[in-house]
């Protein structure tokens, strides 16, 4: 369930806590796991990684389901990760959320039939400055229009 | 911790420094609401409703979390601390189904109280409420998550006592759920314990289900009979029937938790294989008849084949673990009164003369203090769920635990040591720990200890001992058809007295120590069970026997019995194939909870109970019906009025010394050694008759366990049955070993 050099990334994770605390790793090593696995985890990897550092499944999973970072369903090449928290709705996340629907023809969560993109709402990137907002891998992409979306989206390959 | 003076609602109260404020309210009777707080559990303080009022804190403070400090002035009651109140459980009841006429929990509810308390009468909420999905958490627990309000008792108990954590909390804000991660089922042995814990109805009995409302039901305390612990606890009945069983407090036997066994046995008491009018066998054909014609019967059947001819010691008394003291007490006094010492519980031991005796000489409570456990033969966990509890206390405040058995088993909690060990190395295992130990105490070394090695094993098992100051040795169950069993005890005897540790014997189950109080033994002149059987004596009393569980050779047991000279006399509470056939009499006796009488735990503790319920139909207390029987012999002092007159007369009376074997065996037998071992959920009749318990994880454990090699040797695959039992191949048993979990007896094949 885990490969080796998995392992090996974990480990060193494992090594910057004290001795006993393995489980204070569970973040960085979901992570880990989930980059291996096409960006999202299943019940299985899940328990793989809690068995890896000896915690109970539940304990991983309710770490995993905290946090918005980890995908619980496939997601295409690319992830956009559209913000919905208060100022980017005041300042019409919502409609725009609707807008890159339509726009991909699927609805937030699910992918693409090419593979290629999925919408996930998510709350606040810390970036109400420049609200709406969303963010594409590293990169934010901030003051969204509709004509905006499109661009960005046309630009995704 | 110092003694300090605090103000609570403008009176002092001494406390001690670094309390919690609700530990204190709570000794004082002075009443914070409450649902996340428990006081077994650790804080969690994440449902805020003992906020109070703290002078000097500019906000109200949780009483859960709150350390106090000397001078300190607390306010439960003024208007602050009222608001706040009122305002979280404004909150708590936002997503909180008004579903109470149709909950399980509607009145025995915490929130329904507190709600009654502190909540408003309308509720301004006008959204729409959340709603869950419930999880199967299996045969045991019922859930109906929407009512939830994540106080995190389940997870806690889960995690902290249980052992296993198997509910938590996913998800986040509005989205948060607590369920189990896989829903394989709840796997603990301690689950019910949720069911009380949970302050609402999320987590309610699955078999007690749309029963009944709490106030219908009387509670009896009563004391359960499963285990060496006997667990304090309350029979709710209804009608005459017990409906439920919850745990009663009684810190120094079961803290607040029951075992699910103690908790969900009681559904057997209803089963359709209750014996419930007394029967005669007649030409062969069974007839029901009036208690008194049967009765009749039984005397006659016993004077044809006893009295008449003066032989009686052709007469035998033959028990098992789940009665009474007094039923004990009876029966043996009936034998010895007409001149018989053929007297025997020890019905699952193979050979009596190779017998453990060890005594007991550490409390229940004093097992949480030790600092090192040497456990020997033992699945602790399922076996003695309490006493695993305790000692998983010990461990979890520093405690060292050791282990010797045959095969690896899932403790929860970090063993020191696991040693796999082959039964029949497990007495020179030990003789290497003695030998180590005197050696490092430059004493002696006994002529039987000669030729013995001591393995690094042994050593480092003999040095934790030695270290220790408060070390306990566990005797379990495995051992007590050990070729070497009653060498086994006594080299634990010796150790423990090299190494100033104390004793646990958990090698006989149920109420054994009842038996052994109640010198429900063969004396002198006397036989054993397995002579009784061999000698095919004429006239047997059993009392609750059922031959297939209990025996350990149960086909010679029944073929011995059922010989056309033999008279036997049965009383049971539940029908059997075999019992019906090899019995000439049958006698419907109570069950547990129908009867009154006392339960002896491991540590010598009396704990008298009065009965529940009326047995069902024609069945009566089987100290009654020995009572009658005596009263029927014209034996003498037999006048009882109640029960409660034989607990003290045995109570009174001389326990002799049972006399032991103190000779050591340490060399090692060769051959393919079986352990037999009931599953858990089949100890007693009760038990194997509750339908739900049998429907768990637990209750279905049966298996014959073997590593490859011993496969191999034994011919047999995964796909094989061996004894009866499915086989499954494993590396964690030791060599040349078999392990069975079964819920029926080897038939005399190990």
């Amino acid at each position: 369930m885990i490969s080796t050099k998995a392992k090996k990334q974990i480990d060193a994770w494992v090594a910057k806590y004290p001795e006993g605390r393995q489980s204070s790793a569970v973040m960085e090593a979901l992570k880990i796991v989930q980059a291996e696995n096409d960006n999202s985890l299943t019940s299985d990897s899940i328990q793989a990684v809690a068995d890896y550092l000896d915690m109970p499944g539940i304990a991983a999973a309710e770490v995993a389901t905290f946090y918005e970072n980890y995908n619980h369903k496939p997601v295409g090449k690319y992830t956009i990760r559209f913000c919905h928290n208060i100022s980017c709705m005041l300042n019409g996340a919502d409609d725009l959320i609707a807008h890159l629907e339509k726009k991909i023809g699927v609805k937030t969560g699910d992918v693409t039939p090419d593979g290629l993109v999925n919408v996930k709402k998510v709350e606040c990137l810390g970036a109400c400055v420049g609200a709406p907002m969303f963010q594409i891998g590293d990169q934010y992409y901030e003051n969204l229009t509709a004509d905006k979306i499109d661009e960005i989206v046309d630009g995704l390959k | 911790m110092a003694d300090i003076e605090i103000e609570i609602d403008g009176n002092v109260v001494n406390a001690k420094a670094g309390e919690m404020l609700i530990a204190v309210t709570d000794r004082e009777g002075i009443s914070v609401p409450r649902f996340c707080y428990h006081k077994k559990l650790s804080i969690a303080a994440n449902c805020r409703m003992c906020l109070v009022d703290v002078e000097g804190a500019p906000k109200p403070q949780p009483a859960c979390s709150t350390p106090i400090a000397d001078g300190m002035k607390i306010h439960t009651q003024n208007e602050k601390a009222k608001a706040s109140q009122k305002a979280v459980m404004e909150f708590l009841l936002i997503n909180h189904p008004l579903d109470c006429p149709i909950c399980d929990q509607g009145g025995e509810c915490e929130l329904q109280d507190v709600a009654m308390d502190y909540g408003s009468d309308v509720s301004r909420f006008t959204e729409g409420k959340r709603i869950v999905a419930d999880s199967d958490i299996g045969a045991l627990i019922q859930t109906d998550m929407t009512r939830c309000i994540h106080c995190t008792r389940c997870v806690r108990f889960g995690a902290e006592v249980a052992g296993i954590m198997e509910m938590g909390g996913t998800g986040r804000g509005e989205d948060m759920k607590i369920e189990p991660f896989l829903e394989e089922g709840i796997q603990s042995e301690l689950s019910g314990n949720m069911i009380d814990v949970c302050p609402v109805g999320a987590l309610t009995s699955k078999p007690f289900r749309y029963e009944l409302r709490s106030w219908q039901m009387n509670a009896v305390s009563n004391i359960a009979r499963h285990d060496l612990v006997g667990s304090s606890i309350y029979t709710q009945t209804y009608k005459g029937k017990v409906k439920r069983i919850v745990a009663k407090d009684n810190e120094s036997v079961n803290e607040t938790w029951i075992s699910d066994r103690d908790r969900f046995s009681y559904e057997g008491l209803s089963h359709e294989n209750r014996l419930l009018a007394p029967q005669i066998k007649v030409e062969g054909k069974w007839q029901e008849v009036e208690w008194n014609v049967a009765l009749d019967f039984a005397l006659r059947g016993l004077a044809n084949n006893v009295f008449n001819a003066r032989q009686a010691d052709q007469l035998g008394a033959l028990a098992s673990n789940t009665a009474t003291l007094e039923e004990f007490h009876l029966l043996q006094k009936i034998l010895r009164e007409v001149g018989s010492e053929n007297i025997d519980h020890r019905l699952n031991i193979k050979d009596l003369n190779n017998a453990i005796s060890l005594e007991s000489n550490i409390k229940l409570a004093g097992l949480e203090g030790v600092d090192h456990a040497l456990v020997i033969g033992s699945n602790l966990r399922l076996e003695q769920p309490m006493i695993s509890h305790r000692l998983r206390k010990a461990n979890l405040s520093g405690a060292s635990v050791d282990v010797i058995n045959a095969m690896a088993f899932d403790f929860n909690y970090r063993l020191n040591s696991e040693n796999i060990i082959p039964p029949h190395q497990t007495a020179a295992t030990l003789a290497g720990v003695l030998k180590s130990v005197l050696q490092s105490a430059q004493a002696e070394i006994p002529e039987y200890l000669s030729d013995i090695e001591v393995s690094d094993v042994a050593t480092q098992l003999a040095n934790k001992l030695s270290d220790s100051d408060n070390s306990v040795i566990v005797l379990g169950e495995h051992v007590i058809n050990n070729p070497q069993a009653s060498s086994i005890a006594n080299l634990i005897n010796e150790i423990a007295q090299q190494t100033n540790s104390t004793t646990l014997n958990l090698s006989a189950s149920g109420n054994s120590t009842a038996a052994n109080l109640s010198c429900f033994v063969p004396g002198k002149g006397g036989l054993d069970v397995n002579a009784m059987l061999a000698a095919d004596l004429k006239a047997y009393i059993l009392l609750d026997v059922y031959p297939q569980y209990d025996f350990h050779n149960s086909v010679q047991a029944v073929e011995s019995l059922s010989n056309d000279d033999t008279f036997v006399i049965s009383l049971n509470s539940f029908k059997d194939d075999a019992v019906a056939q090899y019995s000439n009499v049958l006698l419907p006796i109570a069950s547990f909870y129908e009867t009154s009488g006392s339960h002896v735990n491991v540590e010598g503790k009396v704990q008298s109970f009065s009965a529940a319920v009326n047995a069902p139909s024609d069945a009566k207390p089987a100290w009654k019906v020995l009572k009658v029987l005596a009263d029927l012999l014209e034996l003498p002092g037999f006048h009882y009025a109640d029960s409660t007159q034989v607990t003290t007369e045995v109570m009174h009376q001389s326990h002799k010394q049972h006399v032991h074997d103190e000779s050591i065996d340490v060399k090692v037998k060769r051959g393919i050694n079986i352990i037999w071992q009931k599953s858990p959920y089949a100890v007693d009749v009760l038990s194997r008759h509750a339908a739900s318990l049998q429907a768990t994880k637990i209750g279905q454990i049966n298996s014959a366990s073997m590593n490859k090699a011993t496969a191999k040797k034994l011919e047999v695959t995964q796909d094989d049955k061996y004894l009866g039992v499915p086989v499954v191949v494993s590396e964690s048993v030791a060599n040349n070993c078999v392990f069975v979990n079964s819920n029926h007896s080897t038939g005399g094949q190990s």
